[in-house]
């Protein structure tokens, strides 16, 4: 056993957070969001750098992509990276072109990336498909949760290319291993933001967070997501195994509720402005709750993929 | 990064299994008091094969392995629900090892080694639980003794124990951390009293009054007024074998198998619930995995050690609270497979450091939020 990164495993995350620290981040987010836009140009950074490729690299693999895409998240990047570094590779076994949104069958209702993808992956039953987008084929929905979202006709899904048989779970369960990792990459920064905030806003002559009501809740949140993390590495370790991907999204989505709702409540009325960075990743964390049929389905796809048929 | 067991873990993880075997109906997890002679022969069982030594240097009798393979044996012998590990082997020893003359390891080593030594932990007292600075047991050395006279309290197993690991007051009386000692005291010498505290699960605490007991100063452990680092040490070296989480995989699996005899296995309400234990289960396994990481490359781990103390100690409430609420006031009678659990699991988020400590740890150290306790 051993949980320290290895020396490659530091570089990459080292570039990568480099990469990130120049062109994303809370201000780009802002800015983005505000117009409704997706960042090409981030995205066309990181496949230029080659993190696109990381999942199936002769010397790296998913547990590598599962650190970008966590750190992505982190930094606030309005790009689709846990579709393409993550689910891409682990459901059609290439690269797929991107921006890749992800759907089920119901892509009339809002889906995240989708005005902008330029692949959309179907998971539909016990096939997932591909689908070649053309731009304007997804309408686009307004939404104030962090991510520009799309909805299109169904009647899309009719040029869907078979990934063939059993690539529907596959995908699924990489879904949800991506969805895990945003996740982590999210909560871990909204975590970061109030516990620095809270380190300098004073009341009655003291730190907020020198408060031991405040603390103790704070803990909370840093151990949930640390579990939250910890599972969604051995997750992509494994290979998405389906108990293990449905386990790592469902507790991903359980303390995404906790972090938004303490972080909120803790960081007062600052933390309900535009002005303070938290919404940039608070918000995200509920639309993240919502996807793949929402936290619900994810704690049934564990005791689905734990106990099929009785307890 | 390598997330799993080695193939040499998982051989060891095998031979713990089999030996195991052989102890199904042990029990001495939960009712080491009731089962005493047979828990001491599981000690010496594992002694004979060196794996109360796992991790000593191979000078002293050890097997020179690393913190993975006490913490496999451990967390099977929670999962078989045999036996927890002796205290003797773990703090006593490795504290011995690492600040004790040639002479004291000379002296305490074998006997714990095969399982025969057998201490209890005298640190608590009745003004000093989670504030351990405030410890007023007093020794006071008179040439080549010392006398000691005090009251310990919360203290495990010390009917059955030979010693107890003391922590005591050298120094002033306000001097908190500066001015304390370890002894190793003998429970069976002069001027000992253990009385009983009958706990909630069936077995008992105890109460030790001291008054004016000798302990000879080759007893002490480490300088005078220096334990407070060595106590804090310790503590880290028993971090990862501290709260095994396949105790937590067994409640659940009793649980389940309980819903299924129950015939609630096809409600959803308990489905449901299972599930969301099951993920809360395996989040406590990766709890445990980072303590023993920190413990492999030598960190103190302290902050993954609360954090899965906390978790681990939470989730086996939920648990065992969930099986007696599907079942109604007849899971609550007398000898029904779960109801112990319940009453048991009380004391998991206060021995070993409260719930609150340890959120506290993590806040603090861990998040880096400023403030005292």
């Amino acid at each position: 056993m051993d949980f320290e990164p290895s020396p490659d495993q530091s570089a990459i995350l080292e570039a990568v957070e480099t990469l990130l620290a120049q062109r994303a981040g809370p201000e780009r987010a802002i800015e983005l969001a505000a117009k409704g836009e997706y960042d090409f140009e981030l995205e066309e950074a990181l496949s230029e750098a080659g993190f696109v490729d990381v999942a199936l690299g002769e010397e790296t693999g998913f547990l590598e992509a599962a650190l970008v895409v966590e750190a992505v998240a982190r930094a606030g990047g309005v790009v689709a990276a846990g579709a393409r570094l993550l689910v891409a590779p682990g459901a059609a076994e290439r690269p797929l072109p991107g921006p890749v949104a992800l759907a089920t069958d119901r892509i009339d209702r809002p889906v995240r990336y989708g005005a902008h993808a330029r692949t959309l992956l179907v998971a539909d039953g016990d096939e997932a498909g591909v689908v070649r987008l053309e731009p304007g084929e997804f309408e686009p929905v307004p939404s104030g949760y962090g991510y520009p979202f799309g909805r299109g006709a169904r009647s899309l899904l009719d040029r869907a290319d078979s990934l063939g048989p059993g690539s529907g779970p596959r995908m699924r369960g990489w879904w949800r291993v991506a969805l895990a990792a945003e996740a982590v990459g999210t909560m871990a920064a909204a975590l970061r933001v109030t516990v620095d905030y809270l380190k300098q806003r004073r009341q009655f002559g003291r730190a907020i967070g020198s408060f031991q009501a405040v603390q103790h809740r704070l803990a909370e949140c840093a151990v949930s997501v640390e579990g939250a993390r910890w599972l969604m590495l051995e997750a992509a370790w494994q290979g998405a195994r389906p108990e293990a991907a449905a386990v790592a999204a469902a507790h991903a989505t359980t303390a995404a509720a906790r972090v938004f709702r303490e972080t909120h409540q803790l960081s007062g009325a600052i933390g309900y402005t535009r002005e303070h960075d938290l919404h940039v990743w608070s918000m995200r964390l509920q639309a993240l709750r919502l996807e793949l049929g929402g936290a619900a389905a994810q704690r049934r796809a564990v005791a689905e993929s734990r106990w099929a048929g009785g307890a | 990064m390598r997330i799993g067991l080695d193939p040499e873990e998982q051989s060891f993880r095998a031979d713990v299994r089999a030996f195991l075997e052989g102890y199904r109906n042990l029990n001495g997890f939960f009712h080491q008091d009731e089962r005493w002679p047979e828990v001491k022969g599981f000690y010496r069982a594992l002694g004979e094969r060196g794996w109360l030594s796992l991790t000593w240097p191979e000078r002293w009798g050890g097997l020179g392995l690393g913190p993975v393979h006490e913490f496999i044996l451990w967390d099977e012998a929670a999962y078989a629900r045999a036996a927890r590990p002796p205290l003797s082997a773990g703090i006593v020893a490795k504290t011995i090892l690492r600040h004790g003359t040639d002479a004291q390891k000379q002296r305490w080593l074998p006997g714990i080694r095969s399982g025969e030594l057998h201490f209890s932990l005298g640190y608590s007292e009745p003004q000093a639980g989670s504030d351990l600075a405030a410890v007023r047991t007093r020794a006071e050395r008179s040439d080549d003794d010392y006398r000691v006279t005090g009251e310990k309290c919360w203290t495990s197993y010390a009917q059955d124990s030979d010693y107890l690991w003391l922590l005591c007051r050298t120094g002033a009386p306000d001097s908190r951390s500066a001015g304390l000692s370890l002894m190793i005291l003998d429970l069976r010498a002069d001027g000992v009293t253990v009385s009983p505290l009958p706990t909630l699960d069936d077995a008992q605490l105890n109460e030790i009054h001291l008054d004016g007991t000798r302990v000879p100063a080759e007893q002490r452990i480490g300088a005078e007024n220096e334990a407070w680092k060595i106590v804090a040490e310790a503590l880290a070296d028993e971090r990862h074998v501290q709260f095994p989480p396949r105790r937590l995989r067994r409640d659940l699996e009793d649980v389940i198998e309980w819903t299924r005899a129950a015939g609630l296995d096809r409600d959803a309400t308990v489905r449901r619930g299972l599930a969301d234990l099951a993920v809360e289960v395996l989040e406590v396994e990766t709890h445990a995995m980072r303590v023993l990481a920190a413990v492999q490359q030598g960190r103190a781990g302290a902050v993954e050690a609360a954090a899965n103390k906390v978790a681990g100690t939470v989730l086996c409430q939920k648990i065992a609270r969930a099986a007696v609420e599907w079942g109604g006031p007849a899971a609550i009678v007398r000898g029904e497979p779960l109801e112990f659990l319940w009453r048991q699991s009380l004391w998991e988020t206060i021995g070993g450091g409260t719930s609150e400590i340890m959120r506290g740890v993590v806040a603090r150290q861990g998040l880096g939020l400023g403030g005292r306790r």
